[in-house]
C-alpha cells in the first residue's frame, strides 16, 4: 500500500508539474554480496554497512569521483582560505544547509552533529569509526546550524569528522537514549535510523535485505528518481555478476572481484555493464625488517634483532626487480587492476612518477645486485652468504587470486636464487589481529606478507603515519600497530612530522611524494597492483558514477531508469 | 513408554549443558576475531575498543554463566512477555549478536520462514519422490527402473550442491530465463499470480535439495525393502491368497517403514539447519546462511545460540525416532 | 468339486517338475549356469494322506514344496490340483485356489507379520476370499484359535509374545482359516523344542482326521516322518530317489542312499541300537549346480559300478507302488 502510494504521489505530481519527478522511475533492485548485517556505521566498520547506511544518513561533505571534496550537508568545504580553518590548523567550522529536515520531518540542527561525536567518543560505546574524531577535543554548536570542531594538535587536512561515508550525521531525538553501552540494545534505531539522506528504511532483515521507500522530506524535490529501492545481500560475486549482467533481476551489483576472463564472459550476454574506478587500494608485499625466527622467542619480529638478510637493501631490491606485474595484473586483475611501483598511486596529485622502473622486470639486473652483494648460488642454486641462505616465508591470507600471485612470485624468486616457501591463512585470523593467533599479519612471523591496503578519504598522511618509528606492532602493545615492516628511519619520520603541520597543499604534496618514494625506494614494501573498484549495473540504470574515494551509492539520488 | 520418555528427555539436559559448553569452549578456542572483517583503516585501538564492547575483556567463565543466563532465563521470559503482553522479562539482557547488536532469537524466527519453506518443502517433496521409488526398485530389484533409480541416486549424492545449483541457474536463469537466481524473501503471498512468483523462485532450490534428500532415502527405502521382502511372513502373505499389492503395502512396507520412519525423523533437524550452501548459491537466506555469516563474522553468541538450537533439535528428534519406532514395531517396548 | 473328482485320481499329481535358479555373475549379472533345485520330481498325493518328503537339507524339498504352491515360479513340469492343472495359471488364478491350498512354515517366528496381531494374522485370508461379516470372522477366528488349542484371549496380541510352540499354533491356524484340503508342511516342528513337537505332531494328525486333510510333510526327521507318514519320498539332489509306503521303506529300504539314511536314525530299543551300523558316505554333497554325470548319487554310493558314472537312472516302479531310481534295480 505505501509503494503504492508513493508512485500514485509521484504519478500526480509528474501530471502537474511535467518534468522528471521523484520517484518516477519506479524501482531499483541492488545486490550486495556480503549482507548489512546493522545500518549503523558507528557499530561496525564493514564496507557493507557503511555503504547501506549512506542511503539514509548522510555526511556533512563528501567525495566525488575524482576525490573533490564536496558540500553534502554543509553549504561549502571551511578552508584556510574562506576563514572556515582557523589560521593554526586548529579549529574547523562548518556552516550546515539552511531548511535541512529529517525524513521524520523535523529540522536538522548542529546538536544532532554535536550529538553525533558524543555517540561516537563515548567511551565504553565501541564505535568503529574512532579513528575519525582522532585529535578531537571538542565539537560545539555555535548557532543552530554552526559547528566548530577543535583539535588538540594542528590538523592541516581536518576533514576527518563529518566527512566521508563513514561519519554521517545521526539524529540526535532517535539515538539520545543509546549512548555508551546502551548502544547495542538499540535494536529499532540501529536497523531504521533516521536520516536526512534520499531514502527511509521500510523494512530491515539483518545479514539477508533491505526494503526502502524514498525520503518524502528530501531536499531535491525532484529527487530520489527511483521511489522504492530493494537492497538484497548474500551469495558471492559470481552470483551477484550474473544476477546482474547475465540474468538482468538485479541492477547493481557491488565489489566484483572476478577473475577477468569471468566478468568478460558474463558481460557479453549484453544485459549490463562493468564498471571500475580506482581508488587508494594496493596489493602490496610487505617486507620484515626484524627476525621472525622461532628461535627469538618473546623477541620475535621484534625490533630487537634485525633481519639476517632482508635489513640487506641490495636483497629487496632484487626481490622487486624479478617481478613481473604486468602478467600479475593480467592475471589477477584485467581492467580491474593496473600495476603500479608506489604504494600512493592515487589521488593524481599525490602520485609519484620517480619509481616507475619497476614496471619492467628486469631478472639480470637482479641477479647481478645479489652477485655484486656477495650473495653466492649453492649447489642447489639457492643464494648463499656467510652460511646464511635466501630462503623466505612468504605468507598471504588464502584467495585464489593471492595464491596464484604466490606461485609465480616464488617461480621468479627461484630464478634470482631465492627459495620461497609459501603459506596461506584464512582471512578472519590473518586480519584478525587476536594477539592469542600467531597467524595475523600485525605479528608477521614471516619473512615477506601480501595484502591489500588502503586509506580513507584523499589526503595520505594518516596512511604514511602508519610507518613511523614505535608504531610496530609488538608484544609490549598487544601486537597492535601499523608499521607492519617495523620500518624505522629518522628521515622519514622527520618529513612525517613537517607534514603533519603543513597546510599549503603544494608542500604537502612534495612532502608525501617523499615519503612514498622513500619507502620504495628503500623497498620496504614491494607495490604490486593499483586495485580498482569493479561494480556492474544494468542498462537500463543512469546515473551510475563509481565513486572510489565515498560510497558507492554516494549519488543514488540522481540515479534514473533509461 | 511414558516414564521412558520423561527418563530420556531428563537425560538430556545433562548432555545438552555438555554440548553447550564443548561448543562455547570450541567457539573461544578457535582463532578468529569479530573484528577481522573490518577494513584495514580501523585503528587497533578501535579494534580493542569495539572488542571489549562487544564483552569480549570478561573472562571465559563469565562469558559462558552470561550466555546460560541470556539463553535459558531471559529468552524464555521474554518469549512469555512476547506471547502474554505482560511484562516478565523487565530489562533482561537478551542474546545479542555482535554483528547485527540485535537479539539473536528475533533474527532467527525472521530466517525460520524462508529455511522451512524451502529446505523443509525440499524435505518433503524429497520424501515423496523417495518412498515410491525406493519401494518400485525394491521390488523390482534389477530391473531398468532399479538400474535408473540407482543411477540417479548416486548422483545426487555425489554431485554437490553448488554444483547442481549453479548447473541449474545457468540452464533456467540465464539461458530459458525461467526462474529467478535471487530468491526473494520479502515476497508476501497475497494470491493466485504472488503463488505462483513464489512457486517460481523456490522451484530451483527445492529441486536441487529435494534430489540430495531423495537420493538418501530411496536408497534407505529400497534397503529396508528388500530386507523385507525376503522374509518368511511375505510368503506366508502370499500364500495366503493376498493380492499381490496387498501382500506388497500391506505387509512388506509396513514393516519396512519402520526404519525408514526413524530415518526420516532423525533428519527433519537438519532441515532447521538449513542448507548452507545451497542457500548461499540461491540467496535464500535462511538459517543455513545466517548461521555461515556468523561464522564468518565470528558471531560468536549467533553461532553459538544457533549450533545450540541445533543440538536440542538433534537430541529431541532422536527421542522422536526412538518413540516413533517404539510405537511403530510391537516387538519393542520401552520400559 | 471334490464330490466330482474321481477315486483314484490323485489331489495332487506333479511330472517332471523342474525348479532352476539361474546363477548370475559378472558386472552386467549374466546367467552363467543354473542351480537345478528341483530336478524332473514326479510325485502323486493321494486325497487324505500323507506325504513325507524327506532328504538332507539343500536337496530342494523345501523348493519343491513351494513349487507345487506355485510360491516358487517353475521352470518346467506340471502339476495338477483337484483335477486342474495350475503350473501355467497366472497369479491371479492361483491367488484364487488359495483357499484349497496352504503351507505351514518352518520358521514359525518369521513367518508370521510382526506387526500384525493373531486375530488379523488369521483373519486377513478370510477377509480376502470370503465375505464374512464382522462379527463372523471374529467368531471363526476364534473357531480356529480353539481348535488349534490357543486361548482366545491372545487374539489381539504379537507373534512375539507366544512361545515357538504356540506360534506355529497360529501358524497352522491361519493355514487352516479357509478350510483347505492340501496342506504343505516344510518342517513345521524342526524350529521347536523336542517336548513341543509331539504336541504340534499330534494336534496336525488330529486335524487331519477332523478336516480330512492331505499332507505333503516335509521333513529331514526320519524318525518324525516315520511316525505321520502314508508315504515316503527321498529326495537327493533334486531329485526323487525313492517313493514307498512308510512301512516297507523303513523296513527294506532299496536305494543306497536311503538306506545311508536311514541307518543313520537312532533307534528307541538299546538293544537293536547297540547292534545298529551307520552307513557313513564318503565325500559331500555336490553343488546343485554341477551335479556329477550319471547318477547325481553315484560319487557318494558305496555301491556304485561303472554305469552309475556314465547314465543317469530314471524312477521305476519295482514292486506296486514302490519306486527306485538306481541301477540297482533298473536290471
Amino acid at each position: 500500500m505505501k509503494k503504492l502510494f508513493v508512485i500514485t504521489l509521484a504519478l500526480i505530481v509528474m501530471a502537474t508539474s511535467g518534468f522528471a519527478m521523484r520517484g518516477s522511475s519506479g524501482h531499483v533492485n541492488i545486490l550486495y554480496w556480503q549482507a548489512p548485517s546493522i545500518l549503523n556505521p558507528y557499530l561496525s566498520g564493514g564496507t557493507k554497512e557503511i555503504e547501506a547506511a549512506s542511503l539514509i544518513i548522510e555526511p556533512l561533505a563528501r567525495y566525488d569521483e575524482s576525490g573533490n571534496m564536496v558540500p553534502w550537508l554543509a553549504e561549502s568545504i571551511p578552508t584556510t582560505e574562506n576563514g572556515g580553518v582557523s589560521d593554526d590548523l586548529k579549529t574547523i567550522t562548518w556552516k550546515i544547509r539552511d531548511g535541512l529536515v529529517w525524513s521524520d520531518g523535523s529540522s536538522f540542527t548542529s546538536a544532532d552533529v554535536v550529538f553525533t561525536h558524543e555517540y561516537c567518543t563515548h567511551p565504553e560505546g565501541g564505535c568503529a569509526q574512532g579513528q575519525k574524531f582522532e585529535d578531537v577535543v571538542s565539537v560545539e554548536a555555535l548557532d543552530d546550524l554552526t559547528v566548530k570542531v577543535t583539535f588538540s594538535i594542528e590538523k592541516p587536512f581536518p576533514y576527518g569528522p563529518f566527512v566521508g561515508a563513514q561519519s554521517p550525521i545521526i539524529q540526535k531525538a532517535q539515538f539520545e537514549d543509546c549512548l555508551g553501552t546502551a548502544a547495542p540494545g538499540c535494536t529499532d534505531q540501529n536497523f531504521m535510523p533516521i536520516g536526512t539522506g534520499p531514502y527511509v528504511v521500510t523494512e530491515f532483515r539483518p545479514n539477508d535485505v533491505i526494503s526502502l521507500e524514498a525520503n518524502a522530506n528530501y531536499r531535491d524535490s525532484a529527487k530520489p528518481g527511483f521511489a522504492t529501492v530493494t537492497f538484497k545481500g548474500g551469495g558471492d560475486a559470481t552470483a551477484a555478476g550474473r544476477a546482474v549482467l547475465e540474468t538482468g533481476e538485479f541492477d547493481y551489483a557491488w565489489n566484483l572481484q572476478l577473475a577477468p576472463q569471468v566478468l568478460q564472459q558474463m558481460s557479453e550476454a549484453g544485459k549490463g555493464q562493468v564498471i571500475s574506478a580506482f581508488g587508494t587500494a594496493v596489493e602490496r608485499i610487505m617486507v620484515n625488517m626484524t627476525d621472525p625466527s622461532p628461535e627469538r622467542g618473546e623477541e620475535r619480529s621484534t625490533r630487537a634483532h634485525p633481519h639476517p638478510f632482508l635489513s640487506d637493501i641490495n636483497v629487496r631490491k632484487a626481490l622487486s626487480l624479478a617481478i613481473d606485474r604486468n602478467i600479475l595484473n593480467e592475471i589477477g586483475y584485467g581492467i580491474t587492476g593496473k600495476p603500479t611501483c608506489n604504494v600512493v598511486p592515487a589521488p593524481a596529485i599525490y602520485a609519484s612518477t620517480a619509481n616507475e622502473g619497476c614496471l619492467v622486470q628486469d631478472m639480470d639486473m637482479a641477479n647481478q645486485i645479489l652477485d655484486e652483494a656477495g650473495w653466492v648460488k649453492g649447489s642447489d642454486g639457492v643464494r648463499e652468504k656467510d652460511g646464511m641462505r635466501l630462503s623466505i616465508l612468504y605468507q598471504t591470507s588464502t584467495n585464489a587470486v593471492r595464491q596464484d600471485f604466490q606461485a609465480l612470485i616464488k617461480q621468479w624468486w627461484s630464478e634470482i636464487g631465492v627459495e620461497t616457501e609459501l603459506r596461506n591463512l584464512d582471512a578472519s585470523v590473518f586480519f584478525g589481529g587476536d594477539p592469542g593467533s600467531p597467524d595475523t599479519f600485525q605479528k608477521f612471523f614471516a619473512d615477506v606478507e601480501m595484502y591489500t591496503n588502503i586509506f580513507d578519504g584523499t589526503d595520505p598522511e594518516p596512511y604514511f603515519n602508519l610507518w613511523k618509528c614505535g608504531r610496530e606492532p609488538s608484544p609490549e602493545n598487544g601486537w597492535q600497530g601499523g608499521n607492519i615492516p617495523r620500518y624505522c628511519d629518522e628521515g622519514y619520520d622527520a618529513n612525517l612530522s613537517e607534514l603533519s603541520k603543513t597546510g599549503d597543499l603544494n608542500r604537502r604534496i612534495e612532502l608525501s611524494k617523499a615519503l612514498n618514494d622513500q619507502l620504495m625506494q628503500e623497498y620496504i614494501m614491494i607495490p604490486l597492483i593499483h586495485r580498482g573498484r569493479v561494480s556492474a549495473h544494468s542498462n537500463s540504470l543512469g546515473g551510475v558514477v563509481l565513486n572510489p574515494w565515498d560510497s558507492e551509492l554516494w549519488n543514488i539520488a540522481d540515479w534514473y531508469r533509461q | 513408554m511414558f516414564n521412558y520418555t520423561i527418563r530420556r528427555t531428563l537425560l538430556a539436559i545433562p548432555t545438552l549443558f555438555f554440548i553447550s559448553l564443548v561448543l562455547f569452549l570450541l567457539l573461544d578456542l578457535a582463532p578468529g576475531d569479530p573484528t577481522a572483517q573490518l577494513p584495514l583503516t580501523i585503528p587497533p585501538e578501535v579494534r580493542e575498543k569495539i572488542r571489549l564492547a562487544l564483552g569480549l575483556g570478561e573472562p571465559f567463565h563469565i562469558r559462558f554463566l552470561l550466555w546460560l543466563e541470556q539463553f535459558f532465563i531471559n529468552e524464555p521470559l521474554h518469549l512469555l512477555t512476547e506471547l502474554t503482553g505482560v511484562d516478565f522479562s523487565g530489562d533482561r539482557q537478551r542474546v545479542i549478536s555482535w554483528q547485527s547488536r540485535s537479539p539473536v532469537m528475533d533474527i532467527v524466527v525472521q530466517r525460520l520462514p524462508q529455511t522451512l519453506w524451502v529446505v523443509g518443502m525440499s524435505y518433503v517433496i524429497g520424501t515423496i519422490i523417495a518412498l515410491p521409488i525406493g519401494i518400485i526398485s525394491a521390488y523390482r530389484q534389477y530391473s531398468w527402473f532399479d538400474q535408473i533409480g540407482t543411477f540417479v541416486s548416486m548422483v545426487g549424492f555425489s554431485i554437490p550442491t553448488f554444483f547442481t545449483g549453479v548447473l541449474l541457474i545457468v540452464i533456467f536463469s540465464v539461458h530459458l530465463g525461467w526462474f529467478p537466481s535471487i530468491y526473494d524473501t520479502t515476497h508476501v503471498v497475497t494470491d493466485w499470480s504472488s503463488l505462483i512468483v513464489q512457486i517460481k523462485q523456490m522451484i530451483m532450490p527445492t529441486m536441487v535439495l529435494a534430489l540430495y534428500n531423495a537420493a538418501q532415502i530411496s536408497r534407505f527405502m529400497r534397503a529396508s525393502m528388500l530386507d523385507n521382502l525376503n522374509q518368511d511372513y511375505v510368503r506366508t502373505a502370499r500364500a495366503k491368497g493376498l493380492r499381490e499389492n496387498v501382500v506388497l503395502l500391506v505387509h512388506v512396507l509396513r514393516n519396512s517403514m519402520i526404519p525408514v520412519v526413524t530415518v526420516i525423523a532423525i533428519g527433519v533437524p537438519t532441515v532447521f539447519g538449513g542448507a548452507i550452501i545451497t542457500e548461499q548459491v540461491f540467496k535464500v537466506n535462511g538459517l543455513g546462511q545466517l548461521l555461515i555469516t556468523a561464522i564468518q563474522a565470528n558471531d560468536i553468541p549467533m553461532v553459538q545460540t544457533l549450533t545450540f538450537i541445533f543440538a536440542v533439535l538433534i537430541v529431541l528428534f532422536n527421542l522422536l525416532a526412538d518413540i516413533l519406532y517404539g510405537i511403530l514395531d510391537p516387538r519393542i517396548r520401552y520400559e | 468339486m471334490a464330490d466330482h473328482q474321481p477315486e483314484n485320481e490323485p489331489l495332487v499329481e506333479v511330472r517332471d517338475l523342474k525348479v532352476y535358479f539361474p546363477v548370475l555373475a559378472g558386472v552386467l549379472r549374466r546367467k552363467v549356469g543354473e542351480v537345478k533345485a528341483v530336478d524332473k520330481v514326479s510325485l502323486d498325493i493321494m486325497q487324505g494322506e500323507t506325504l513325507g518328503l524327506v532328504g538332507e537339507s539343500g536337496c530342494g524339498k523345501t523348493t519343491a514344496g513351494r513349487a507345487i504352491l506355485r510360491l516358487n515360479d517353475i521352470t518346467d513340469g506340471t502339476v495338477k490340483i483337484k483335477g486342474k492343472y495350475i503350473h501355467k495359471s497366472s497369479l491371479k488364478e492361483i491367488r484364487k485356489i488359495r483357499p484349497t491350498m496352504q503351507m505351514i512354515f518352518q520358521d514359525p517366528q518369521e513367518s508370521l507379520n510382526p506387526r500384525m496381531t493373531v486375530s488379523a494374522i488369521i483373519s486377513e485370508p478370510l477377509t480376502e476370499h470370503q465375505n464374512l461379516s464382522k462379527k463372523e470372522r471374529e467368531e471363526r477366528v476364534f473357531d480356529l484359535m480353539d481348535s488349534v488349542g490357543l486361548n482366545r484371549d491372545f487374539a489381539t496380541r504379537y507373534p512375539h509374545e507366544f512361545s515357538g510352540g504356540q506360534r506355529q499354533r497360529i501358524g497352522i491356524a491361519r493355514a487352516l482359516a479357509l478350510n483347505p484340503e492340501l496342506i504343505v508342511c516344510d518342517e513345521p516342528i524342526a524350529a521347536l523344542d523336542v517336548s513341543i513337537q509331539a504336541q504340534v505332531v499330534n494336534l496336525l494328525e488330529d486335524l487331519q482326521e477332523e478336516r480330512n486333510l492331505t499332507y505333503l510333510f516335509i521333513s529331514h526327521d526320519l524318525g518324525m516322518v516315520r511316525h505321520i507318514a502314508t508315504r515316503v519320498a527321498v529326495m537327493y539332489l533334486g531329485q526323487i530317489v525313492e517313493i514307498g509306503k512308510s512301512e516297507s521303506l523303513y523296513s527294506s529300504p532299496l536305494h543306497p542312499y536311503t538306506e545311508a539314511l536311514l541307518s543313520a536314525v537312532p533307534e528307541a530299543d538299546p538293544e537293536i541300537e547297540r547292534t545298529r551300523k551307520a552307513i557313513v558316505l564318503s565325500g559331500d554333497v555336490p553343488s546343485p549346480a554341477n551335479p556329477p554325470e550319471g547318477c547325481n548319487f553315484c560319487n557318494r554310493c558305496p555301491k556304485a559300478f561303472d554305469i552309475c558314472h556314465k547314465v543317469e537312472p530314471t524312477l521305476t516302479e519295482i514292486e506296486p507302488g514302490r519306486f527306485v531310481s538306481c541301477h540297482l534295480y533298473n536290471g
